[in-house]
């Protein structure tokens, strides 16, 4: 494609687009992409309503695909059971995994859902359906659900990106990655993988200053090249602009080095643990979908060891990061999802393992819009199969719609074809919800 | 001492049971084994005959990870925190104690018969006196938390062979020389080798010190486990042994199986013949080392991952138990 040049002379045969990508690659942002041509219909009164109570997601992504039987969902006694007890919680008759002592005291916020048959036992096609809450289809590149709570819950001239994903391990990160799908890369993922704060987010030896010089420069050369010219197009990368110079502008948000020690020391020194206080830090700043992936559960073998390991920081973690929310009074407005892409077989392997299930496992959904303190489904005996509530994941995401106050059943036009947000006849669980 | 060949090694019986048997003991000049048992209880079982019907002795309430015999005494330990004596001339239990605050992995008879030794993941090896069950000494010099925060595991233990010293072995490859009669500890051996930190790819880790053995004299010590893992998802790294001179904190030796998994049992015959390691993977696998010249004698698989062993008095019959099966083998022409 010939691209039209900025300013038409030969030393400056750049142009407008390529400026403007060269900024965003230097940000480390995919923001620049251009915006989707999808028409989104919908009372423009609803959504404004539903963004002025800025509902937020964190979700706690157990990549590999965590054991529900060592934590949400313990059969002690029996074969499968596996080595730990369950212990009561602050709700009556429910009793989760002894290593979640701290979940354990404090489940007044939180819904567990034991009835999952997802289907699908393959890490990458099932981290995909559990991002999108269905299956992919050939012709429709759905969006993940970061991507649409970027699409209904981002603010309307928001300096904070929409979608953050934290995902530091390498294993599973290609399975599991933030998409937009067909709503366009306006709404995807900021993918943070190696570092907590987004790489070259300001250059070194950029300063403030040199930071707003740069950006009067930017206006004015961009108010020339717009001089005569309207298109939607100008207004998208001027809107993907603004936000990256706001995302610049607020890099302290990343920076948990700014939290007092002693919130620090709360969330514990673990990488998933500083990316949780990250993620709260972003929420509080109006971010509408934080994941922080916290990779890898697939304990193909010495599962019971790894678990003796890792559960007690997702208990250490996710207790923290719920009291940290409900303190700033930010939980009422914040869902905290743990999800992964299945759980693990109640079967014991030789290497003392459990493999990949799909069939009945467990998730938690936290706050805004759920029921605390409650159960929904039930697993059989075993754990082998579902024995009551069994739901795939188009229930489960119109359930985490719902709890966020956004229509299940509102379509999106890919072109003239309407595509809902989960499929239709798609329910969500009223027992969950508030 | 009869001089068993490992070149003779053959399996003559296999038991099928259902679910992992962690640990075994032997009754001794018999064939009947007490197993540790994951539904939580020890049962007494006739290796001498392939569908004997096992006795339930004793019952945990959660998984029993190691059994041993003092005599008449088993004493058995497990998720439950706790240590059970109980008596099997008269079948009654003798004592429970709680002796632990975390799960008990392993316990030791002293040689003399009079010690066990206990060792939990609360870090802390605990010493008693057996006829009578009254603590003689903590030994803690084992990390709570692992260099990366996270909680740690106190696998194993074992004496030596004239029952002065005693070896600990943890999650990170820390082993340590105590002095049973003081609780000194007189040395400290880093084995990193056998502990795999994946601070990249799966942000975890496996492994661990899984067995240990003493040389005849006491001045070396063997440490089982498996090797670097690429993926610590399975355990696909190499079965692993180091031989160290542990006054000196110097490394003898090390070598490696052909097989993948871990070794999880260590035993040196009593004339330095040789180093008999038992383990497994998806499989077992058994490989004895001649401890003199530094080669392998023999190795070959077994049916099962292999979880524990106990050798007959004359070094002749070795029994085996692990996941769903006990496996009876000879060395004997």
């Amino acid at each position: 494609m010939k691209l039209k040049n900025f300013c038409g002379s030969p030393e400056h045969a750049v142009s407008r687009r390529g400026f403007l990508t060269s900024l965003a690659a230097a940000a480390g942002t995919a923001a620049f992409a251009d915006m989707s041509a999808i028409q989104v219909l919908g009372s423009p009164e609803v959504a404004n309503d539903l963004r002025a109570n800025q509902k937020r997601v964190i979700m706690l992504w157990l990549a590999g695909g965590a054991s529900q039987m060592e934590t949400f969902d313990p059969k002690p006694g029996v074969p499968t059971g596996g080595p730990f007890q369950s212990i009561a919680t602050s709700t009556p008759g429910i009793r989760i995994s002894e290593l979640m002592p701290r979940m354990a005291r404090r489940l007044k916020d939180t819904c567990i859902i034991r009835s999952l048959n997802t289907r699908n036992a393959d890490h990458g096609s099932a981290a995909r359906i559990m991002m999108r809450g269905r299956m992919g289809e050939p012709s429709v590149d759905y969006p993940d659900l970061g991507a649409v709570m970027a699409r209904e819950m981002g603010l309307e001239g928001s300096q904070v990106p929409d979608y953050v994903s934290f995902y530091t391990a390498t294993e599973g990160r290609s399975m599991s990655p933030g998409s937009a799908g067909f709503l366009g890369a306006r709404y995807g993922s900021m993918d943070l993988t190696t570092s907590m704060v987004p790489e070259n987010i300001r250059r070194a030896g950029v300063n403030e200053q040199d930071h707003s010089e740069r950006a009067e420069l930017r206006d004015q050369l961009s108010g020339m090249f717009e001089r005569g010219r309207t298109s939607s197009s100008l207004d998208s990368h001027n809107q993907a602009y603004r936000r990256v110079s706001g995302i610049m502008a607020n890099e302290q948000l990343f920076d948990i080095e700014r939290e007092p020690q002693r919130i620090r020391d709360r969330y514990g020194n673990t990488l998933f643990g500083r990316q949780a206080l990250a993620a709260r830090r972003l929420c509080e700043a109006g971010v509408p979908f934080i994941r922080v992936g916290r990779a890898w559960w697939d304990t193909h073998a010495q599962n019971f060891e790894s678990h003796q390991e890792m559960v007690p920081e997702l208990d250490h973690v996710m207790s923290t990061l719920l009291d940290d929310l409900e303190e700033r009074g930010l939980l009422r407005n914040t869902l905290v999802i743990t999800l992964a892409e299945f759980g693990r077989t109640p079967s014991i392997n030789s290497t003392v393992g459990r493999d990949h299930f799909a069939s009945a496992w467990s998730t938690t959904l936290s706050g805004c819009g759920v029921r605390g303190g409650t159960v929904y489904g039930r697993s059989d005996e075993s754990g082998n199969r579902v024995a009551e509530g069994e739901i795939g994941a188009a229930r489960l995401f119109a359930t985490i719609y719902r709890a966020l106050g956004i229509p299940h059943t509102k379509n999106y036009y890919l072109g003239a074809r309407p595509i809902p947000l989960t499929d239709p006849g798609t329910e969500p669980i009223r027992e969950v919800l508030a | 001492m009869p001089d068993a060949n490992p070149r003779n090694l053959r399996n003559v019986r296999e038991i099928n049971r259902p679910g992992i048997l962690f640990s075994v003991a032997r009754v001794p000049n018999t064939a009947c084994l007490l197993v540790a048992s994951n539904d939580n209880k020890v049962y007494e079982v006739d290796a001498g005959q392939a569908n004997a019907a096992p006795r339930q002795v004793v019952d945990h309430g959660r998984y029993v990870n190691a059994v041993r015999l003092a005599g008449n005494t088993l004493i058995s330990g497990g998720y439950d925190n706790r240590l059970i004596w109980w008596n099997l001339q008269d079948n009654r239990e003798i004592r429970t104690i709680d002796a632990h605050t975390r799960q008990v992995r392993q316990l030791a008879v002293s040689p003399d018969g009079t010690k066990l030794a206990s060792v939990a993941d609360d870090m802390v090896c605990r010493l008693w006196n057996i006829a009578n069950g009254e603590p003689i000494r903590e030994l803690r010099g084992h990390e709570e938390r692992t260099p990366t925060n996270f909680g740690s595991m106190l696998y194993c233990c074992a004496f030596s062979n004239d029952g002065t010293k005693l070896a600990t072995g943890d999650r990170v490859g820390r082993v340590c020389i105590w002095n049973v009669a003081n609780g000194e500890r007189l040395s400290t051996v880093e084995v990193p080798s056998l502990y795999t930190w994946d601070g990249t790819q799966r942000i975890r880790s496996i492994g661990g010190v899984r067995s240990l053995a003493f040389s005849p004299d006491g001045t070396q010590i063997a440490v089982g486990g498996v090797g670097q893992i690429g993926n610590v998802d399975g355990l696909s790294g190499p079965s692993r042994v180091e031989i160290h001179n542990w006054a000196r904190r110097e490394r003898v030796s090390d070598f490696q199986g052909n097989q993948q998994g871990l070794f999880n049992k260590l035993v040196w015959h009593p004339n330095n013949q040789w180093l008999c390691c038992v383990g497994g993977g998806n499989n077992g696998f058994i490989l004895f080392r001649n401890t003199q010249n530094n080669t392998t004698i023999h190795q070959m698989n077994l049916p099962m991952h292999t979880h524990d062993s106990v050798f007959s008095e004359n070094w002749e019959t070795l029994y085996h138990v692990g996941h769903q099966k006990i496996v009876v083998q000879e060395l004997r022409p």
